[in-house]
């Protein structure tokens, strides 16, 4: 193979200082090299915008809880459909596409690494299924830790050490990526129908509080050195107020990591909620950045709210039923033994409620007032704030004052009360952009290490190439441009190879995935634990045997291994 | 040898501790498996080889004539229908729906005559539901309804409710109320603490009046709803709101019974209304080992869980029209593969004559009411026996099934794939 | 006389359904469950002989007592003979009414007829392994 040159890239690689430069990129054997030898193809893309591959690093798009949010929902199967054309396979759905619409549809925006927010781990083996079948984009899923009986234990005895090698044990078993937390303690706590109302509250049963699960796990996941940093769903997701529980697990995370975060919250937009009630809520995005931009040990994605039609689905299944009792639409729920919950109802987001413009308003905010991009990602908690087809609208947005004029006389004339969107001026640029959809993506999963996130040579050659000239096009006034051109890639290329073209999907696609593997000393193998053994002699309705996802099911896995500091 | 951990391919409890001793290509023995375990794994009455109808006698033929002129057959067809699934694990049933895809095919799974209206039910309201652990180790009332759990799903009481003990449930078969409703005495409901004997028919009002109960508005309720005593409505109606965690399972008791989707629609509401007091969840008895693996896989790849037609290039659902035995009836089909299930023997004699009447394929173990329905019949590996792959538990945990020992049968998966490469190349 | 038919799973037919051409599997499938009382209204024995029909079709089967059924209501495990009377009407759901068949009752002499036959009647060839 000749290999592949790209030929007058307006190349933006943040992670290796290129700021927007028209240069050539040379791929071969899937690596960005230095040249190629004559002979390669030479693709000439004349000045256009040219990224490293995007990557998501907070997604649902696989596993049991999508697939149910999919199987109840015949009316989203419909809204997005497409036949079999070429070496592309049929696809349904708008919020909750089918595998290959998900992997299609990413890869078209130039999405080639997409972290999949919530696994199950007794549930692991579905999700890497629905992997396999998503086959443009390398995958990586978050594990739930939330309310694990042995780490509640582990808590509870202050043994971090414990709750490492459980952790440890677990990635292994279930081949994920990292620690999530979703609502902790919250989940088990909605075992018996209750929830947690702070992170003070108290577990019931186990005699643990959120606060500490989350302090233990962020030292459990240093001890074990794992790529990326603790995973954060904050406790009362959307609940009016909920600003100063965030505000709390902020104040709870240390900075233990030179290379990156120490603690990642998701979808902050849901957390960012001031007032009583739903009445008065308003925007707290001014107090949470104030706190994130004085700790930069601390990264968030915005769980940017979209308007238009969705599915909410999150393992806080608690959550789920309070939205549930909100919207009186259908209700699904489906809790995990030992481990964690799930629930999922359909939304529409309305320009005319107040409520859903103050939180369309606070992600925008979220991303506008945190001076650096690197600490507050593009986000929608897809599909929950809306699917992730609405990147685009949301990189305009930020890019343009004049579309976020524009829509804002298209909301609920209320809004500008509750929030201080329309005060802001700041336009995001192609440079912030870059950070935030990629390679702010790959420095807080900790994807460098395997060359993900950037375009100098050693790298992964996952390149998106759109057809957008940053010089030629005012981002501030052609927003729409913005929009078309982020929607879909002139080339996007995976592993060396281009995948997609001009919005059509070219190649079948061999995707990996992702996951981490901690060795620990072997007093710390909880696979000879008599104590975690017992949980599945005794609890578990699935033998010890029977649990751990085999190498099948990950036909090109790549580990990253690391050395646990125990 | 034996083999520990074994996963049972029979009921939808999938049970995964099983242990089965294998003495080459035959097994031995079987512990901890219930009657139909037993059965299932100690049987071996399986069809040698491929064969096929010639006029009034049956032929032997090769795998490669076998699976060739099944090609033949499904790429002549105008209307194809690929029905059954639920008998093999995941992987082979993504190469039947892609197999669907390519041909324009219409394919369906058995929950289109088992828990298919549960699913329109869920499409309706959702589903309230957990994995099976969270009732062994919480809960304190079970309620089946429509179910006989002792004949069909042998293990379910001992495995996760009735005399599981669990975590927060030390001595299960005290502290955990049954309560059984159906139409009929089961050995089911002989073990029951409350045994609820409904109507034929009857279901929709009885759950209804039990909302109207957990609601406040039990004045409303007249002294008998489909004879069930008003007493016993408030009885159970209290049992159920004083739970601290209440399990409520449903069988073909309630899908097959007039009202049929609204049945289920209706007790799924029932659960939501008693999630507001107290934590109550609702589980369907899925029959086939894998029938819920087929519904996941079918929807991960096409959008829905089962009746899906490709005709149109897209993926269309509608039951009661795209369901096999409405397509059968009908006698629209002109050709129809038959994967790992029975429709000879459980769809209605109509739909068993057009099968008789258009070229039938089927791909199966054993001799059943089908073979002698069709024209080819192609005899596999059996799944968690001599062939391996992903099932999903009635809950929609998924485990995956074991290879005891290496058999001379290929398995599904490589028949399908040899069928669904000679179908791609010829379509281009 | 008239009756309400239901059908179901039962441990027997479930134990037989890798081997149905087996004896055992005719006699799990082709048992119709009736009330005692009903069996002597019609005058009928374990072990006789019966004609059911309904709307739909006809069946021999042959009955067993069984005391946990309400009068006027019979029982027949899912499967082949069943399914000879059962409408396949759908109401738009995909399911048949499987649950709710009325039919008539009588005694008669016909034999109950092999699976194999009974497909033979719907067009089938009859494989014997």
């Amino acid at each position: 193979m000749p290999g592949l040159l790209i030929k007058n890239a307006f190349v933006i690689d943040p992670l290796s200082g290129v700021k927007g430069e028209v240069m050539d990129i040379a791929i071969r054997d899937g690596k960005i090299v230095e040249d190629v030898p004559s002979g390669a193809e030479i693709i000439d893309v004349r000045g256009c915008l040219t990224l490293p591959g995007g990557i998501d690093s907070h997604s649902h798009v696989c596993g049991t809880k999508v697939n149910f949010g999919r199987y109840m929902s015949p009316e989203d199967m419909r809204a997005g459909r497409t036949a079999r054309k070429g070496v592309m396979h049929v696809t349904s759905g708008y919020s909750v596409p089918t595998t290959f619409g998900n992997s299609y549809r990413y890869s078209t925006m130039g999405y080639t690494t997409i972290l999949e927010g919530a696994m199950a781990p007794l549930e692991a083996r579905h999700t890497h299924e629905e992997f396999t079948a998503t086959p443009h984009q390398d995958m990586l899923a978050n594990t739930l830790f939330d309310g694990n009986w042995s780490i509640m234990d582990a808590v509870r005895e202050k043994d971090v050490k414990r709750a490492a090698a459980v952790v440890a044990w677990t990635l292994a078993a279930v081949k994920g990526f990292a620690i999530k937390l979703t609502n902790p303690g919250g989940t088990e706590a909605w075992g018996w129908g209750g929830d947690m109302s702070s992170v003070h509250d108290t577990v019931p049963n186990f005699d643990v509080s959120p606060a500490e699960i989350i302090s233990t796990m962020i030292k459990a996941n240093e001890l074990l050195n794992l790529p990326h940093s603790v995973h954060l769903h904050c406790n009362n997701l959307g609940v009016p107020g909920n600003y100063r529980t965030t505000l709390n697990t902020i104040g709870l995370a240390p900075d233990l990591n030179k290379e990156r975060q120490s603690l990642y919250l998701t979808h902050v937009q849901f957390h960012s909620y001031g007032g009583t009630t739903w009445r008065d809520i308003c925007s707290k995005s001014e107090d949470i950045t104030m706190a994130i931009n004085s700790r930069p040990h601390v990264v968030m994605d915005m769980g940017q709210i979209m308007f238009g039609r969705t599915t909410t689905m999150t393992a806080d299944g608690p959550m789920e039923f309070k939205l549930y009792k909100l919207h009186h639409n259908k209700w699904s729920n489906h809790d995990v033994e030992l481990e964690t919950g799930s629930g999922i109802i359909p939304v529409y987001y309305s320009r005319k409620s107040l409520v859903n413009c103050v939180m369309w308003a606070i992600g925008l905010e979220l991303a506008l007032l945190t001076k650096n991009p690197w600490q507050c990602l593009l986000s929608t908690d897809s599909p929950n704030g809306a699917p992730f087809v609405k990147y685009p609208e949301i990189i305009a947005l930020l890019m343009s004052r004049k579309f976020r004029e524009n829509e804002r006389k298209m909301i609920d004339q209320r809004t500008e009360h509750f929030v201080p969107l329309f005060a802001i001026d700041r336009e995001l640029d192609w440079y912030e952009i870059a950070v935030m959809t990629r390679a702010g993506q790959a420095k807080a999963l900790g994807l460098t290490r395997i060359g993900k996130g950037y375009l100098s040579p050693g790298a992964e050659a996952d390149v998106a190439i759109y057809p957008i000239k940053p010089g030629e096009i005012d981002p501030s006034v052609d927003y729409q441009q913005v929009v078309a051109g982020f929607s879909r890639t002139l080339h996007t290329i995976k592993r060396g190879r281009v995948v997609a073209r001009d919005g059509e999907v070219v190649v079948e696609g061999a995707n990996s995935t992702i996951w981490s593997r901690a060795h620990v000393p072997p007093e710390y193998d909880m696979g000879k634990d008599p104590e975690f053994i017992k949980k599945f002699e005794q609890y578990y309705t699935v033998r010890m045997n029977n649990y751990p996802v085999q190498d099948v099911y990950l036909p090109r896995g790549i580990r990253i291994e690391t050395e646990a500091s125990l | 040898m034996k083999i520990e951990d074994v996963v049972c391919s029979f009921c939808g409890c999938l049970c995964d501790d099983l242990v089965v001793e294998v003495d080459g290509t035959r097994v031995v023995s079987v512990e901890n498996g219930c009657t139909l375990a037993n059965e299932k794994f100690l049987g071996d009455h399986r069809l040698k080889t491929p064969i096929r109808r010639s006029g009034n006698s049956w032929t032997k033929i090769s795998y490669e004539e076998a699976i060739a002129e099944t090609a033949a057959i499904l790429l002549d067809a105008d209307r194809p229908l690929l029905y059954g699934w639920s008998g093999t694990f995941g992987e082979a049933q993504s190469i039947g729906v892609h197999l669907a895809e390519i041909l324009g095919a219409v394919i369906d799974n058995t929950s289109t005559v088992c828990h298919g209206p549960s699913i329109l039910a869920i499409q309706e309201v959702g589903h309230p539901g957990c994995t099976l652990g969270q009732v062994k180790n919480r809960a304190d009332v079970v309620v089946y309804w429509g179910a006989n759990p002792v004949d069909a799903h042998p293990r379910h009481m001992s495995r996760y409710t009735t005399y599981c003990d669990g975590f927060f449930r030390k001595d299960a078969f005290k502290e955990r109320k049954v309560i059984v409703v159906d139409v009929r005495e089961t050995e089911s409901s002989n073990i029951a603490d409350e045994f609820m004997k409904v109507n034929p028919g009857g279901d929709y009002a009885v759950l209804s009046a039990l909302r109207a109960i957990v609601r406040g508005k039990g004045d409303i309720i007249p002294a008998r709803v489909e004879g069930v005593s008003r007493e016993q409505l408030f009885r159970v109606a209290d049992i159920c709101k004083s739970a601290k965690f209440g399990a409520f399972f449903f069988g073909v008791g309630l899908t097959m019974a007039p009202g049929k989707n609204k049945n289920i629609r209706n007790a799924i509401e029932l659960t939501e209304e008693l999630s507001r007091h107290t934590k109550f969840t609702i589980s369907p008895m899925r029959g086939h080992w894998n029938v819920y693996g087929s519904n996941e896989v079918f929807t991960w790849i096409s959008g829905y869980p089962y009746a899906v037609d490709f005709a149109r290039g897209i993926a269309f659902y509608n039951p009661g029209e795209t369901t096999s035995v409405d397509i059968l009836k009908r006698e629209e089909c002109d050709a129809c593969l038959v994967v790992a299930s029975d429709p000879g023997a459980h769809f209605p004699k109509a739909c068993a004559e057009h099968l008789a009447r258009i070229p039938t394929i089927q791909i199966d173990p054993h001799v059943n009411v089908t073979t002698h329905l069709a024209h080819i019949q192609i005899p596999v590996a059996v799944a968690g026996i001599d062939a391996e792959g992903t099932a999903y538990r009635m809950d929609g945990v998924p485990i995956r099934t074991r290879k005891l020992f290496q058999g001379s049968y290929p398995d599904d998966l490589v028949v399908l794939e040899k069928l669904y490469a000679i179908v791609k190349e010829a379509k281009g | 006389m008239r009756f309400l038919l239901n059908t179901g799973r039962t441990i027997k037919q479930g134990s037989f359904v890798e081997r149905k051409n087996n004896p055992s599997y005719q006699v799990a499938a082709a048992t119709i469950l009736m009330n005692p009382v009903d069996m002597l209204e019609i005058m009928v024995e374990e072990g006789n002989h019966v004609r059911v029909k309904s709307d739909t079709g006809e069946v021999v089967l042959q009955v067993s007592p069984d005391n946990g059924l309400t009068r006027g209501r019979v029982f027949v495990s899912l499967g082949p003979y069943a399914n000879h009377i059962v409408s396949p009407e759908t109401h738009g759901t995909g399911m048949p009414d499987f649950k709710v068949t009325p039919v008539s009752i009588e005694p008669t002499d016909d034999p109950v007829l092999t699976v194999s036959s009974l497909m033979e009647r719907c067009g089938g060839l009859p494989y014997e392994d």
